[in-house]
């Protein structure tokens, strides 16, 4: 039987997991009977939680643009016969 | 979040496939606009791998270029905007290795992406929130490059496992095992309690 201090550095490195769901049923009871009795734990699920719920949050679309200038290279390429590499090449 | 296919059509006529067979038949104004409904996305994709507006403008041109030269041998295995996205991570990737050094060590916030202000109902809120996003972006930039892919397309993007892992060109349990490193390790970076104080 794993100790309190072996639960504890495994329940640390499998926080993502837990969040990610990638956890199987036992593995999950595992780290939830730890974190109910560990404070670090228990705040580092709901860390890990606000952490990808904050990347979430940085999907700024809305706001940001691509260069006029993108597609720059493929112009001349297409103008001067530098067309796409026939098939199977 | 939507598929992206499912977020913006290249075109209200054309479909899709239409334009793809156009612009392998050698129409660059059909690749232009197939690719265009992508690149405000691939672009922004890029400014988070790369931390840097020039090189994610320059990096962009090259991904176009390499997509229009290489769209004869499409065939469809995966949705185009994987394929693009793929070109684009393997381009930021050859970026970086090329200039030896990892992304940008000042992020990219708000502030120099000039996105609109988030909407918050009180002042010290919109304070934490904006303090999170700096220090998530100063976390991000601190990863080597494949964990910084693998959580700018899961968790950023909103990508599935699937689709990230075949953007990335690994398999999916070896994408997973990317993704909780590089979240273990921005945990560590930005610590518990900002992240339990600023997510509530």
């Amino acid at each position: 039987m794993p100790s309190r201090s072996d639960d504890h550095r495994w329940s640390q490195q499998h926080l993502s997991h837990y969040v990610e769901g990638d956890l199987g049923p036992r593995a999950r009871r595992r780290l939830d009977d730890h974190a109910l009795d560990c404070v670090d734990c228990g705040r580092g699920i709901r860390a890990m939680r606000a952490l990808v719920y904050a990347a979430q949050g940085l999907d700024g679309l809305a706001g940001v643009r691509a260069p006029a200038t993108i597609f720059d290279r493929v112009r001349p390429a297409g103008a001067g016969g530098g067309s796409p590499s026939s098939p199977n090449t | 979040m939507p598929p992206l296919a499912a977020q913006r059509a290249p075109g209200s006529t054309d479909t899709e496939a239409a334009l793809i067979a156009r612009a392998q038949a050698g129409d660059a104004g059909a690749f232009e606009r197939l690719s265009g409904a992508y690149a405000d996305r691939l672009f922004m994709l890029l400014l988070r791998l790369l931390g840097d507006r020039g090189e994610a403008e320059d990096v962009a041109q090259e991904v176009m270029l390499r997509a229009w030269r290489a769209i004869a041998r499409f065939r469809g295995q995966s949705s185009y905007f994987t394929w693009l996205y793929r070109i684009a991570v393997n381009e930021a990737n050859r970026a970086l290795e090329k200039r030896g050094r990892r992304p940008a060590a000042a992020p990219l916030g708000p502030d120099e992406l000039q996105l609109p202000a988030p909407a918050a109902e009180d002042p010290a809120r919109q304070a934490e929130n904006s303090e999170l996003r700096r220090a998530l972006g100063r976390a991000l930039a601190g990863l080597p490059p494949a964990l910084r892919t693998a959580i700018v397309l899961r968790d950023v993007e909103g990508l599935s496992t699937q689709q990230a892992a075949e953007i990335a060109g690994v398999s999916q349990a070896a994408f997973k095992s990317r993704l909780h490193q590089a979240r273990l390790r921005v945990r560590a970076a930005i610590g518990d309690q900002t992240l339990v104080t600023a997510g509530g």
